[in-house]
């Protein structure tokens, strides 16, 4: 679905209130967002480049244009001759996030608990592609950082193309924010937009 | 901008006037006699956060404030009304001015009155009033060159509060940003009194890099700050990575980028969070930095747990911000 959205006139935040809504309503693959100023330019582009979307800018007199592709999409077909030729996209993968909350797997012997997880994470690439995002939460966090016994899995898994979300608050919790080596530090509306656009969710 | 329209506005001359309204500095000090200066200030504004009771404490906090930066103490202070009564009701008015009260306390404040009008967007605020002994006045000039730079609240309450507005700040975050905002700077102010400090205001509107432009305009110095070592709210590294910068940080920006040397590996969300113009910020001060560790260690034992030492004045170049 594509919307084009006019936010002339509006002054920071207004354009990117507009965007979040109709990102967050329509589930939109392509939106384009006409502004009139510099601020509301870098604010909705980085509102959309953090929402997964490619993003790309033009100037028009006094206008920017911000055009936004969802990435890992397939571009919508829009029915144009040509297409309807090609073969259908056959075995549509399915986006699985994984949601882990602990350092240690299960309720039980920490001890093992620990070695679990590791395991874990370790057999987690078994899943392929449709291993779309792996967030970390509460103690998960602690798995990405220095010294954690996992932490070069999880440095080859995002060189591998993976998404790996860390919560920012619990990092900031725990006063890990420096110690992290891996993934994106994000926070709870980025866990719950993947979690709304995932085709499975685990929680670990 | 009310510099330009205020260009032609000549008031009479006084030579009592310590700091006038020329010198874009926190309050107005009138000497009263060779020991005591009266300082003046007023600040009001429109709801920034939902709770009232919060709202006013963080309004009363903003206005003593520009009295904490001039080294002053505050001692009477009168409530600025403009309220749309038949839309939110009493309560919320007597919220909002508990929480001014409460603040008033705290500073050892007196209310000895105000104004109040009918108007349909609700804004509140103070008038201050407060004394110092003029040889112990700060102004946002007076900078020198080996001065350590120190500021004691974090940055990035701009940001959170655009967040609020778009309804993405968590309960923790809104909890966490209030507080900060309705810390007094008053601690802060005692603190500075018993070191050489050489110049002190407080970060409000203009942001840390704006009212640090105000303070290097036209001395003669250049200073740097290291971007690494300023404090800075973690949740607003994040909303501004999401594109939840007030309109205020861009006007910041563009009102001062000449004076300011940004490194290249400087990002632009952190530089946002430099322009970001904050409400009820803390208090920014030069001293020499030989005392600069004492008196960081100093301010934070006294409450201001915040505090860093963010940079430093340089002699050479001309009111030049250099940001690495």
């Amino acid at each position: 679905m594509h919307k084009t959205l006019d936010a002339r006139g509006l002054a920071c935040p207004a354009p990117v209130l507009m965007t979040k809504e109709a990102v967050e309503k329509d589930g939109l693959n392509t939106v384009e967002v006409i502004v009139d100023n510099q601020a509301a330019k870098e604010n909705v582009s980085r509102f959309l480049g953090f929402q997964q979307y490619s993003v790309s800018t033009t100037e028009e007199e006094n206008d920017y244009k911000i055009f936004a592709r969802r990435q890992g999409d397939t571009v919508e077909t829009i029915a144009k001759p040509e297409n309807t030729l090609q073969p259908p996209i056959s075995g549509q993968k399915q986006k699985i996030m994984v949601l882990v909350a602990t350092d240690r797997l299960g309720v039980g012997d920490d001890e093992l608990g620990k070695n679990l997880i590791i395991s874990f994470i370790k057999t987690i690439r078994e899943m392929g592609d449709e291993l779309w995002r792996l967030v970390l939460v509460n103690n998960g966090v602690k798995l990405t950082i220095d010294g954690s016994p996992v932490v070069e899995d999880l440095i080859a898994y995002e060189n591998d193309g993976l998404t790996i979300l860390v919560c920012g608050t619990c990092l900031t919790h725990f006063g890990l924010l420096e110690a992290k080596q891996v993934g994106e530090t994000t926070n709870m509306l980025d866990i719950v937009t993947a979690m709304q656009l995932a085709d499975k969710v685990i929680n670990i | 901008m009310l510099n330009r329209i205020l260009a032609d506005i000549d008031p009479l001359p006084d030579s009592r006037v310590l700091v006038g309204f020329d010198k874009a500095d926190d309050a107005g000090v009138y000497l009263l006699d060779k020991k005591t200066a009266l300082i003046q200030t007023v600040d009001f504004f429109t709801p920034i956060i939902d709770d009232p009771y919060d709202f006013g404490r963080i309004s009363a906090a903003n206005a003593l404030s520009d009295i904490y930066a001039m080294g002053g103490v505050p001692k009477t202070a009168m409530n600025i009304v403009a309220y749309p009564m038949q839309k939110l009701g009493k309560d919320i008015l007597r919220a909002v001015l508990s929480g001014g009260i409460e603040k008033l306390k705290e500073a050892e404040t007196v209310l000895i009155g105000g104004h109040s009008i009918e108007d349909d967007e609700f804004k509140y605020g103070l008038s201050v009033t407060g004394f110092v002994h003029p040889q112990h006045l700060y102004t946002n000039k007076g900078f020198r060159p080996g001065d350590s730079l120190i500021l004691t609240k974090p940055l990035g309450t701009g940001i959170i509060n655009t967040a609020i507005k778009g309804g993405l700040a968590s309960p923790e975050t809104i909890l966490k940003v209030t507080d900060l905002m309705a810390e007094l700077n008053k601690n802060a102010s005692e603190v500075m009194k018993s070191y050489p400090v050489t110049a002190c205001t407080d970060i409000t509107g203009f942001g840390l890099l704006g009212h640090l432009a105000e303070m290097v305009l036209g001395t003669d110095i250049c200073v740097t700050i290291e971007s690494q070592s300023v404090p800075v709210l973690p949740e607003a590294l994040e909303f501004a990575a999401m594109g939840f910068v007030p309109a205020g940080a861009h006007r910041n920006r563009s009102f001062r980028q000449e004076m300011v040397k940004l490194a290249p590996d400087i990002s632009p969300i952190m530089r946002d969070v430099l322009f970001d113009p904050q409400t009820s910020g803390g208090l920014l001060l030069g001293c020499p930095a030989k005392h600069a560790v004492e008196l960081k260690k100093h301010l934070i034992a006294k409450g201001a747990q915040h505090t860093a030492i963010i940079g430093k004045v340089d002699g050479q170049g001309k009111d030049i911000i250099n940001i690495v």
